[in-house]
């Protein structure tokens, strides 16, 4: 294998990675938090890029202040679907995983319906070749995990820094202590929702002049963040950046070197691996459902 | 007074054997009221999809939740088809055969996983899932992507020919029966009041001598059995087989069957709730575009409104009533 190669493979994975990182840990975060397994996480994460679209393509703004934009918009979007839709059954986690599907078809079909189904694209922001001494990378793709870096680095901040992150920890810990402190608890999974299905949306955003945006894209996404899961556990935000960069490795890497073989044996490592840590490489089993 | 009790529940008896013979009368009739071919097909789904939210729900009997319910249904249906195609067996002979074959994976991946608690034990059937669509997908062998096509009908018996979905719909509600007779003898016997007892408390279970793993083992051999009849039943009754069929979303799908209808009803729980799940989006067609999204909506709203299921129904009008009444009651003492 030439470095040139590598480099390719391995660029190619970090990228992927890091956007499975960057819509993982919105996923544990709601999960963690508010006790949500969010089957619709996916269709934000499509809303996401659709809103990225229609900004920057249709009312021609700025690549990135249409980002955060539509970032906004996915974070208000599901504070109001927590409100109607999950704050009545809150607690349940069953219940709400059925709501969430319930969520999910509306989504899809809704883009289905209001969008079509043709595939859409956005022409990158940035355009290019950089070149490190012999190795030439694709400028984009560069950008695209520094963002998602720099998107990480800022929930760090936001969970360990912050009043309202330390709020989350601590319902995350034990709702019902928190609420006694004087924690207002339903304003923190409302809070918590809206951070975690932004970060989805956000991370739509950046990859919409990367992959063409369809409406089934959320599906196929949210199967990857399943593996993610899988791999880092239910629990831990560190489980899901090693798990996201792994599943990203695994797949570019893979996919060259064996075809789709590759994800049989990635699963039945998983499968190994879960034998003997049930909760995942990070997580602890939780024994309640 | 024993007497009289005996007239009880011999009164009772009467009655629901009467209701189970005016139903039995109904079921066997059905294919004379209904005389389109598609809505004898629906039909047969439902009675698919119900035997598979059954087996979500003997699942949940024991205090495991499964998101894998369609991997097994998957094993069904890809042993059966292989055996009738590449050993020439014959269709009665594969369909117990596919049983016994996905209980015995269900007997292996049980024992390793079914020790997992709570949340570990979600994923792992998840991973599960993922893992059997793939492989269907990846190996050629097994029909990759694009499936197993031309899978024959089941052989004629006597005059019996399988040609019109009539034919199918008899031995699909034969098979349904007998799911709902086998599962309701165990739900009512000593094992059955083991595994209401591990999902009640465990720990306490266990101190009473019950063996967790050993009885959740067995609900997850049965529930595998039972998934893999319907899984033989489909495979021939379609005539194709290809692994999108079998993915996550559709072992979400059948663990909404169970939420639907009452968590709490492991019988007529995943009938209502296939019921709703299966019919409702036909009645829907009106609209075909928007159909996902009507079907969603009243998922959220069933959830939100009744949480414990469409059976939790007129128990929950009971205690409004009650409420209500007392409410009423309340006022008159306080004018009085």
């Amino acid at each position: 294998m030439t470095l040139d190669l590598f480099s390719q493979l391995f660029v190619n994975g970090l990228t992927t990675g890091m956007i499975y990182v960057l819509i993982a840990s919105g996923l544990i975060l709601v999960l963690g938090v508010a006790r949500i397994f969010n089957f619709a996480h996916g269709e934000f994460y499509m809303l996401g890029a659709y809103a990225t679209f229609a900004l920057c393509q249709v009312l021609q703004v700025n690549f990135f202040i249409s980002i955060v934009l539509a970032t906004l918009v996915v974070a208000l979007f599901a504070a109001i679907c927590y409100r109607v839709v999950f704050h009545p059954i809150r607690g349940n986690l069953l219940l709400c995983a059925a709501a969430s599907m319930g969520l999910s078809m509306m989504f899809e079909r809704g883009a289905l319906v209001s969008f079509g189904t043709q595939e859409r694209g956005l022409p990158s922001a940035f355009t290019g070749v950089m070149t490190i001494g012999t190795l030439a990378m694709p400028v984009e793709k560069i950008a695209v995990i520094l963002l998602c870096v720099a998107n990480m680095l800022g929930l760090y901040y936001l969970l360990m820094r912050t009043k309202l992150g330390k709020a989350m920890r601590a319902v995350k810990l034990d709702t019902e202590v928190a609420a006694l402190q004087g924690i207002n608890t339903t304003r923190v999974y409302g809070l918590t929702m809206a951070v975690g299905c932004a970060l989805s949306g956000l991370a739509g955003g950046i990859i919409a002049p990367l992959f063409s945006i369809t409406p089934a894209m959320g599906h196929a996404m949210l199967l990857k963040c399943f593996m993610v899961l899988i791999v880092g556990g239910l629990e831990s935000m560190l489980g899901g950046v090693v798990g996201g960069l792994v599943i990203g490795m695994t797949l570019s890497f893979g996919y060259y070197f064996l075809g789709g073989l590759s994800e049989i044996l990635l699963f039945s490592i998983i499968g190994v691996i879960l034998v003997f840590k049930p909760g995942g490489l990070f997580g602890e089993a939780v024994e309640d459902v | 007074m024993g007497k009289r009790l005996r007239m009880c529940s011999m009164k009772l008896r009467i009655k629901e054997v009467t209701l189970f013979i005016a139903l039995g009368i109904i079921l066997l009739l059905l294919p004379l009221i209904i005389k389109s071919p598609y809505q004898m097909h629906l039909i047969i789904m439902l009675c698919i999809n119900i035997v598979l939210g059954m087996s979500f729900a003997m699942l949940f009997s024991t205090g495991l939740i499964t998101i894998g319910a369609a991997a097994f249904w998957a094993v069904g249906a890809y042993a059966s088809a292989l055996l009738v195609m590449n050993l020439d067996l014959s269709f009665w002979l594969a369909l117990p055969l596919a049983s016994i074959i996905t209980g015995m994976i269900g007997l292996v991946l049980g024992s390793i996983i079914v020790r997992a608690p709570g949340v570990a034990f979600v994923v792992q059937t998840m991973v599960i899932n993922m893992i059997v669509v793939q492989a269907l997908g990846q190996i050629g062998f097994l029909g990759g992507w694009g499936g197993i096509l031309g899978i024959p009908r089941p052989n004629p018996i006597a005059s019996i020919k399988f040609v019109s979905k009539t034919h199918y719909y008899y031995l699909i509600l034969f098979l349904l029966l007998l799911t709902v007779a086998v599962f309701y003898g165990l739900y009512s016997s000593r094992i059955g009041r083991a595994w209401r007892s591990i999902r009640l408390n465990p720990r306490l279970a266990q101190t009473l001598g019950i063996d967790l793993f050993r009885y959740r083992l067995l609900a997850f051999i049965i529930a595998s059995m039972s998934a893999g009849l319907v899984g033989s039943f489909y495979a021939h009754y379609f005539g194709t087989i290809e692994p999108g069929t079998f993915s996550v979303f559709k072992s979400i799908y059948i663990q909404i069957y169970g939420i639907l209808g009452g968590l709490n009803f492991y019988l007529m729980g995943p009938i209502i709730g296939a019921l709703i799940m299966t019919l409702v989006p036909e009645f829907l067609r009106i609209g075909k575009e928007i159909e996902p999204i009507l079907t969603g909506g009243i998922l959220i709203l069933l959830v939100i409104f009744l949480p414990g299921g469409i059976l939790s129904l007129p128990e929950r009008m009971g205690s409004f009533a009650t409420t209500f009444l007392s409410k009423m009651k309340g006022k008159e003492s306080f004018q009085s």
